[in-house]
């Protein structure tokens, strides 16, 4: 059997698409072939997993699916009959227990067997699974039904790197076959998306990666020579800023196109993020599936906890806490090193100093102006920034600093 | 709009994307033209893509006005000093301009698919090939692999099977390709190779689907190898050729090449180039010593390796010289790597290569203790590449001779790569 890793190489889109052929004339005639679609699914995860480098993350996808499946049916079916904080939080906790050893043992802090527990798309079916207990716990989601527990938690476009959809909206979508006229639009989109993604991933990423690494060994060569900071590494912040968009906003597209032929209507993951105007618009525009799910999740829920127990009354304060709080749990969930963390934190740092900037403005109306030259600096104030950040993000320092 | 127009709209641009694509491809209008120029500097380009492509190479080894010879082989090759070969040719107006193939990493198994696509030129031309012990480790360097590698050499080298019954050479070198991940998950070159590593004939209809597949890839070919440009030849072999006496003088050049090897190797005790020295061995000199005490180049798959390459002269009726390079001997001192495994195992390669009727063998494995015959840790530079040059020249100068090889399929087989060479069962293996 040939190994086949999600859009890494042209002929993977020939298969895929060939294989979802039926299931795209089953819809454009009304008819939803769910087995077809659950049997195509397993086929191109199974051929992820199939050679012996990889065979172990299979297994442990096998597993880690068990264990979700038992606590997402074990959490519905106790909240239909009671709703107590504690046995929410902990079955939270259960849930997420599978990706927080994986990371410590990415660590080196705990057993390095651990990792064994790791797969390609772990973080993101994390998501999936503990989305779909808040939202039980939020009454949104009322009924467990295992076949479309399945279906969410092991649809295989988004599978490796979301984008990260919401149970009770996927549902909407996979109980029918669209209108045929809006199936139809969804294949206009997945073409233009398709064909987007190509220029982004396949070209554009290409070329980013070769300067990426090309930067790398002029900054490493400044290393050898004992030096503590090198010009070099302003053209790696940028290289892997536009390396890291074009590649990840070419993924997205992909999954995205491959979801509307499967007539699923996945949330989008980019809206140009580097014409953000603040930081705050920066994260309503990258990586949009991940920002929105913290933004409900974590941000939202920590604020509202706080105000309701009245733990702090100042409702700025609350949210400048908010952000840093959200920001450092996404640096961890990117792994447990310094400069993930770091990342998560200058963020945090910049999305409450942006807030403190837009009310001191707000106050000042009269006195600061805007216009279109102060919306442009805004821009590439932004722009810089988050290169900046990328900069920590993408490890390189870490390389240049302790690894030389 | 009927809902047919609007799949018309959407449908209609991509099938004249792909119709397009298909008259680029398919269309019979020659793309493989270079200059003298290019050809020039793609001779001293070490590009990845020459190894992958044939447009470039099938230029080169036809040109009427030079006359390029192939050199396979590894790093050695990019030491471009004034007394590298390529300067040497073009100083002297040699009959012969080396056209150099491979860098880090191209080891034997590279250089069989590599020669998969230029087999009318191995028919016709003399070739040099260099032969690194440093490949020989356990489990072969095939770290170079993917980087050389192109679907279009493997159709090639299934193209010249064709229809006859794979060699046993064929079946050790397909069942090798197939470990390699690049290859094993692609499902179509899976199921062929595997036909060959059975020994089982290709199907005509596999060969028309080859022949189509070909069309394909050498257009791709010749289409994307234009894309690297590179200037050595330009900004580092014609400025070295000028500075050279006007008369070939061995002695002459011989203290040229000692006078700008102490002037180039002057920071340090290891006669290690300046500039290598400071970037490459300086920030880690510490944890580099005796680092390669337990390095061993006598038990390796890659002896097997290089005798489907010798097949594939044989096969050709190649008349090819081998080089067999030295190490830094004060470098290897302090890196403690043992001289008499060294030398062990250049003696397991030569027999392998004179038991077979290889004659012709440029051993310098001796003379990495001679003053600015290295230009580093184990690369040849100065007075080294003038030492070659008393081996090439004569070789390369003259006419072809006819030659003599008996192939003896044992050397692909663990016992040969797993022998711990002596001079008595070196002797002994038949």
């Amino acid at each position: 059997m040939p190994n086949l890793q999600p859009y890494a190489d042209p002929n993977y889109f020939v298969y895929l698409l060939l294989a979802l052929v039926p299931l795209a004339v089953g819809l454009y005639f009304g008819k939803r072939f769910v087995t077809y679609e659950v049997l195509v699914s397993l086929a191109f995860i199974f051929l992820i997993f199939d050679d012996k480098s990889h065979s172990g993350q299979g297994l442990a996808l096998i597993i880690y699916s068990i264990w979700q499946f038992l606590l997402v049916w074990g959490y519905i079916t106790y909240r239909k009959k009671q709703n107590t904080g504690m046995v929410f939080y902990a079955t939270a906790a259960l849930s997420i227990l599978p990706i927080f050893l994986v990371r410590l043992s990415g660590a080196g802090i705990f057993h390095a067997q651990l990792s064994l527990l790791g797969f390609l798309g772990i973080s993101y079916l994390t998501f999936r699974s503990i989305g779909m207990i808040i939202e039980a716990r939020d009454g949104a989601v009322k009924d467990f039904h295992p076949v479309m527990f399945l279906r969410f938690m092991l649809f295989m476009p988004t599978l490796s790197s979301g984008p990260i959809d919401r149970y009770s909206r996927f549902a909407k979508d996979a109980a029918v076959a669209p209108e045929r006229e809006h199936y139809i639009d969804l294949l206009g989109k997945a073409v233009k998306n398709l064909f987007l993604g190509f220029a982004y991933k396949f070209i554009i990423a290409h070329y980013a990666e070769m300067t990426y690494h090309y930067f790398q060994g002029m900054a490493m060569s400044d290393a050898h020579h004992g030096m503590l900071l090198s010009w070099w590494l302003i053209p790696v912040a940028y290289s892997y800023g536009m390396y890291l968009f074009f590649d990840f906003a070419g993924y997205s597209l992909f999954a995205l196109a491959i979801s509307y032929v499967m007539g699923i209507e996945s949330p989008i993951n980019f809206n140009k993020p580097y014409g953000a105007k603040n930081i705050k618009e920066f994260w309503n525009r990258w990586h949009m599936s991940l920002s929105f799910w913290f933004r409900d999740f974590v941000f939202m829920r920590f604020v509202f906890l706080f105000l309701k127990h009245k733990w702090i009354k100042n409702r700025n304060t609350v949210s400048t806490l908010a952000y840093f709080v959200n920001m450092l749990v996404m640096g961890f969930w990117h792994g447990l090193t310094w400069y993930y963390i770091l990342y998560g934190f200058m963020h945090g740092a910049a999305l409450a100093g942006n807030d403190v900037w837009i009310r001191f403005k707000r106050k000042h109306k009269d006195k600061i102006p805007h216009n279109k030259f102060t919306e442009g600096f805004a821009v590439v104030l932004t722009f810089h920034f988050v290169m900046l950040t990328f900069l920590v993000f993408c490890g390189f320092l870490d390389t240049f600093w302790f690894h030389r | 709009m009927s809902n047919k127009k609007k799949l018309w709209q959407i449908f209609g641009p991509v099938l004249v994307a792909f119709a397009l694509l298909a008259l680029i491809f398919l269309l019979p209008f020659s793309l493989t033209h270079y200059s003298q120029k290019s050809l020039q500097e793609s001779s001293v380009s070490f590009s990845t893509q020459l190894v992958k492509g044939e447009a470039v190479k099938n230029a080169a080894f036809a040109d009427k006005k030079v006359n390029y010879v192939p050199f396979f082989g590894s790093s050695e090759l990019s030491r471009i000093d004034s007394l590298h070969p390529s300067v040497l040719a073009e100083k002297y107006h040699r009959n012969y301009q080396p056209f150099m193939l491979g860098k880090a990493g191209s080891d034997s198994l590279v250089h069989f698919l590599n020669m998969q696509e230029m087999q009318g030129t191995l028919k016709t031309k003399k070739a040099v090939y260099v032969v690194s012990p440093q490949w020989f480790t356990k489990t072969g360097s095939d770290a170079g692999f993917d980087l050389f590698y192109s679907p279009l050499q493997l159709v090639d080298w299934l193209l010249n099977i064709g229809t006859n019954k794979p060699t046993t050479t064929d079946q050790f070198v397909a069942s090798q390709v197939l470990e390699r991940s690049v290859v094993k998950n692609n499902a179509y070159y899976n199921r062929l190779l595997k036909q060959i590593e059975n020994g089982d004939s290709l199907s005509e209809a596999s060969l028309s689907t080859l022949r189509f597949k070909h069309r394909i890839l050498s257009r791709q070919d010749a289409l994307f190898s234009r894309l690297e440009k590179s200037s050595n030849y330009k900004n580092r072999v014609l400025p070295a050729a000028k500075s050279l006496p006007q008369i070939y003088s061995k002695n002459a050049l011989d203290r040229l090449g000692y006078e700008e090897g102490k002037k180039g190797t002057s920071n340090n005790a290891f006669h290690i180039k300046n500039s290598f020295y400071t970037t490459r061995v300086m920030p880690e000199k510490n944890s580099l010593k005796n680092s390669q005490k337990n390095y061993n180049y006598e038990q390796s798959v890659e002896y097997a390796y290089f005798q489907s390459v010798l097949d594939n002269f044989a096969k050709n009726h190649t008349d090819v010289m081998f080089v067999i390079t030295p190490v830094n001997q004060r470098w290897a001192k302090y890196t403690g790597l043992n001289n008499e495994m060294y030398q062990a195992s250049v003696a397991k390669i030569k027999y392998q290569l004179q038991s077979q009727g290889f004659n012709n063998i440029a051993d310098l494995s001796q003379d990495g203790g001679e003053d600015y015959f290295m230009q580093d840790t184990i690369h040849v530079g100065w007075r080294g590449w003038l030492a070659l040059d008393q081996y090439l020249n004569p070789f390369l100068s003259s006419g072809t001779t006819k030659t003599d090889y008996t192939i003896n399929n044992r050397f692909l087989s663990k016992e040969w790569q797993n022998l711990k060479p002596s001079a008595q069962n070196l002797s002994d293996f038949k």
